[in-house]
């Protein structure tokens, strides 16, 4: 079975001083800081209040 | 039961564990009004990957190594536990920042902090041995940079890391037996101490800046 994407070629880091992460570790962590954002953030939906604090 | 009985150390225990967590609070069925926030799913986020993992770990375990190796549903299962392992990161990483950032420590849940580090802790070990289950050049060469990591640490004596058995065996029982007891502990004390209530709710009760924190009930 093919894979959807090619994997088979070296991955692209990103250097700085004593920082050597690849790119799409990069951009895990990027997707983890949004994911963060916006679970503190939107709106949650309030359901029946049931004798609650 | 006869007054006797209620000297036994299983009577003793079980009115210790009562009234430590009574049934309505070890399961409840209502959360504090403050617990309408997104960020708190990702506990429960982080336990089903970690139920996904364990269950997909069992069928990995039971079948061996030339069944996810070399058939096409061994394959998937492989990849099943492979993804749960990359959820279960994610989720418990972005729970551990939502719970830094509302000090989830205060008001006496020092362990439920405590316990939520070790299992952080313990959980990578057990996410880095597992790469020796490929059985390929490509774990070795982990392995050879583990035992080099361990080495520096100054317990390479302890841990042989290319010990292939030793290490699969860490991964498949050891570590993961760890995790669970120590996350049934965490589960435990939240349940014990309630969800940490936000900064606002303290200012408003006691007027003053919070330092504590507000336990349970306050």
């Amino acid at each position: 079975m093919a894979a959807i994407f090619d994997l088979n070629h070296h991955a692209a880091y990103l250097h700085w001083h004593f920082i050597d992460v690849s790119v799409s570790n990069v951009l895990v962590i990027a997707v983890m800081l949004l994911v963060f954002a916006v679970a503190v953030l939107a709106p949650f939906p309030h359901g029946r209040s049931r004798g609650s604090s | 039961m006869s007054t006797g009985s209620e000297r036994s150390w299983s009577a003793r225990l079980r009115r210790r564990a009562v009234a430590a967590l009574p049934p309505e609070k070890l399961l409840p069925d209502a959360q504090p009004a403050y617990v309408a926030s997104w960020i708190y799913v990702f506990g429960v986020l982080t336990l089903s990957s970690l139920a996904v993992i364990i269950a997909s770990g069992c069928i990995l375990a039971l079948k061996g190594p030339a069944w996810w190796h070399v058939t096409g549903i061994g394959h998937f299962f492989n990849s099943v536990h492979l993804w749960a392992v990359e959820l279960f990161f994610f989720f418990m990483v972005v729970h551990l920042w939502g719970k830094f950032w509302m000090a989830a420590w205060r008001g006496g849940r020092a362990r439920v902090w405590m316990t939520g580090a070790i299992s952080f802790l313990v959980a990578i070990p057990c996410a880095l041995t597992g790469y020796v289950s490929q059985q390929n050049f490509d774990s070795q060469w982990i392995s050879t940079q583990a035992k080099d990591a361990m080495n520096a640490a100054g317990i390479g004596a302890f841990f042989n890391l290319l010990n292939f058995g030793q290490m699969y065996s860490y991964h498949v029982l050891l570590l993961p037996v760890a995790i669970v007891a120590i996350v049934i502990g965490h589960i435990l004390l939240v349940r014990r101490h309630g969800v940490v209530p936000p900064f606002e709710r303290e200012r408003l009760l006691t007027g003053a800046a919070p330092t504590g924190g507000l336990r349970e009930g306050e």
